[in-house]
């Protein structure tokens, strides 16, 4: 075993195109944390001098599996936006609020805890930054008609979010990378993460009734302006309606199918967005087209080329030595300090690049740990799964631990300022961090218990 | 004929720290020509007389429209009374953070078709008009620029008929 080690830690050389790519690495990175420059300008002009400095050829950063642009990850966002940004004129998502609203007959306490699990449910299956810019405005307008604070409500659409995005394939960019390079699928991460996010949302929920339970009281009068509102009315577009419901609902089957039927999960998502541009009959696809967030999709691509060229030099592979150095090759305890690590890290920095960083880095330690192994043997190896998903579980519970652990966050405290209740820093964490020590400690005894003790 | 042959003379105006509350009231009460009917904007001058903004009663509107109903459709989802609560809740708020910043304005010797051409190509029915010194002179108003076409176009007809 030692030996097989030795073999394939040979060193590699630290020359020139070593210290370029790590500076250009270190340096974007520094950047983008200290947000003096817009994250996806630095990745772009990141990726930019990889490719111009020769760290990494063209060819290699557009086609090659190992150091290239991740296209499963980039094509299965975009095709997710297209298929959002045509069923949002519909009113499904406003229907689905006030409903939700409804069915806690207007009772303060009971609306948080509905709109949390509609929130978790929806960060699901959308990705998160969608279903909090879905679900705070209609949340804020319920807080006024009750003439109760609005906090409450922010707050935990934001961490709702993050621990339902938890659970599926497509529900946090983190687990659509994590997928991509280890090659999982769909039902994997309904099998290994969903129950515990399903435990984490109970627990949360006896959490927000501990800290607002109380607190959160309106007139009876007031209520009566929640059970007045006829969701009914939302619905713009009835036809359009059913045609995107039929359409997302065969994209879900396909994911998870998805595996079974050898399908990439970006295919599936690709055609239903053709599927469902075709059936909308538009004319003018420009617009659904210019509402894809292309700043994040070409912060993705930028971070893939100088993710591209640290992983060609071997800095991420001197990075894995390092951490199998300092846990003895004790996976067990290198999952714990991935978890672990992946949350604090998450909290304060984006989990994108953070998890971007982290893949290539865990199938290098693979590789030392299995050198004879290769594909999904390696990526798959029994021993390796713990600790893609405690990365996985790390990096997007992470996200709760501060205003700006999580896109999420960041776009919730950003509509309070404007709805003039500003959440403070220090405020919201307040509430994430507990709320992420406690989520990610259930998912530290989760990870011990079923990989290390049940072996299931 | 002139934008300064025009426009009517500027009598009140609103100061940056106004609430809104003040605002409505001088709004509410401010002079056209001779009568105390009301205005529907006003400039905000700083200590120094010059313009720094415009509020209109559209800025009103949007002083009480919450920003989380412009980003979906929630208007069948509001109940009676909103609108007034919202305005009680708005009414200390400061004239600066709600009046237009860039304002259309055109100079005191601007010919009217260039007024026309701002108030068409901006969507604005009024536009201040500004001095050689830099100050609002005045207002002046689509109605009046609508009263010149029509005294136009009725002078022609009986240019015409002779």
């Amino acid at each position: 075993m030692t030996h097989e080690v030795a073999a394939s830690t040979q060193p590699f050389v630290m020359d020139t195109a070593f210290w370029t790519a790590t500076t250009i690495f270190l340096l974007a990175y520094a950047v983008i944390v200290s947000e003096k420059i817009h994250k996806t300008i630095v990745a772009i002009f990141g990726g930019g001098l990889m490719l111009v400095l020769k760290i990494l050829e063209q060819h290699e950063a557009f086609h090659l599996e190992e150091f290239g642009i991740d296209w499963n990850v980039i094509f299965l966002l975009i095709s997710m936006m297209v298929i959002i940004n045509l069923m949002r004129p519909t009113g499904v998502f406003e229907y689905i609020a006030v409903k939700s609203a409804k069915l806690g007959k207007g009772e303060p306490f009971r609306i948080l805890v509905i709109f949390s699990l509609v929130t978790a449910v929806l960060s699901a299956l959308l990705d998160n930054v969608t279903t909090v810019l879905l679900i705070v405005p209609v949340t804020i307008l319920i807080a006024d008609a009750l003439e109760v604070d609005p906090l409450p409500y922010l707050i935990s659409c934001a961490i709702a979010s993050n621990i339902g995005g938890t659970a599926t394939l497509i529900g946090d960019p983190p687990n659509i990378m994590i997928a991509s390079k280890a090659q999982l699928d769909f039902m994997d991460f309904v099998y290994h993460l969903t129950p515990v996010v399903v435990v984490l949302m109970i627990i949360y929920i006896f959490v927000i009734k501990l800290i607002w339970g109380k607190k959160l009281v309106t007139r009876d009068e007031l209520k009566q302006r929640i059970m007045g509102m006829n969701e009914k009315e939302a619905i713009k577009d009835p036809v359009m309606l059913k045609k995107s419901l039929a359409v997302l609902a065969m994209v879900l089957t396909g994911f998870v199918f998805h595996g079974v039927l050898h399908f990439q999960p970006a295919t599936v998502a690709l055609f239903g967005a053709g599927l469902l541009l075709l059936l909308s009959k538009t004319h003018e696809p420009h617009h659904i087209l210019a509402e894809v967030e292309w700043p994040t999709i070409f912060f993705f691509i930028g971070l893939f080329i100088i993710i591209g060229g640290v992983v060609k030099v071997g800095l991420i592979k001197w990075m894995s030595i390092k951490v199998l150095d300092i846990t003895q090759g004790n996976l067990f305890a290198t999952s714990m300090v991935v978890m672990w690590f992946s949350a604090f890290a998450s909290a304060f920095i984006d989990n994108i690049p953070y998890v971007a960083t982290m893949n290539p880095l865990i199938v290098d330690m693979a590789r030392q740990l299995w050198p004879d192994l290769s594909g999904v043997q390696l990526l798959q190896h029994a021993d390796l799964m713990p600790l893609w998903w405690s990365l996985a579980l790390g990096a997007c519970l992470g996200g709760n631990g501060t205003a700006i652990g999580a896109s999420a966050n960041v776009i919730v405290v950003g509509m309070s300022e404007k709805a003039g209740r500003r959440i403070s820093f220090g405020k919201f964490m307040l509430y994430g961090m507990p709320v992420m020590i406690l989520t990610v400690a259930v998912s530290t005894v989760y990870v011990w218990l079923r990989y290390y003790i049940l072996k299931i | 004929m002139k934008a300064k042959d025009l426009m009517i003379t500027l009598q009140e105006s609103l100061k940056p720290d106004n609430t809104l509350k003040e605002a409505a009231v001088i709004l509410r009460t401010a002079r056209r020509d001779e009568d105390r009917t009301g205005v529907k904007g006003l400039p905000v001058l700083d200590p120094d007389g010059r313009m720094i903004g415009f509020l209109s009663i559209g800025d009103m509107l949007k002083a009480v429209f919450p920003s989380y109903m412009s980003l979906m459709n929630l208007g069948d989802f509001t109940w009676d009374g909103m609108v007034e609560d919202m305005a009680r809740k708005s009414g200390n708020k400061k004239v600066s953070e709600m009046m237009t910043r860039d304002v259309i304005t055109v100079d005191e010797d601007a010919p009217l078709m260039e007024c026309v051409d701002h108030m068409i190509r901006n969507n604005v029915k009024r536009l201040p008009v500004i001095g050689k010194d830099g100050r609002v002179l005045g207002i002046l108003y689509e109605r009046d620029i609508f009263f010149a076409i029509t005294k136009a176009m009725l002078d022609e007809n009986s240019r015409g008929g002779k």
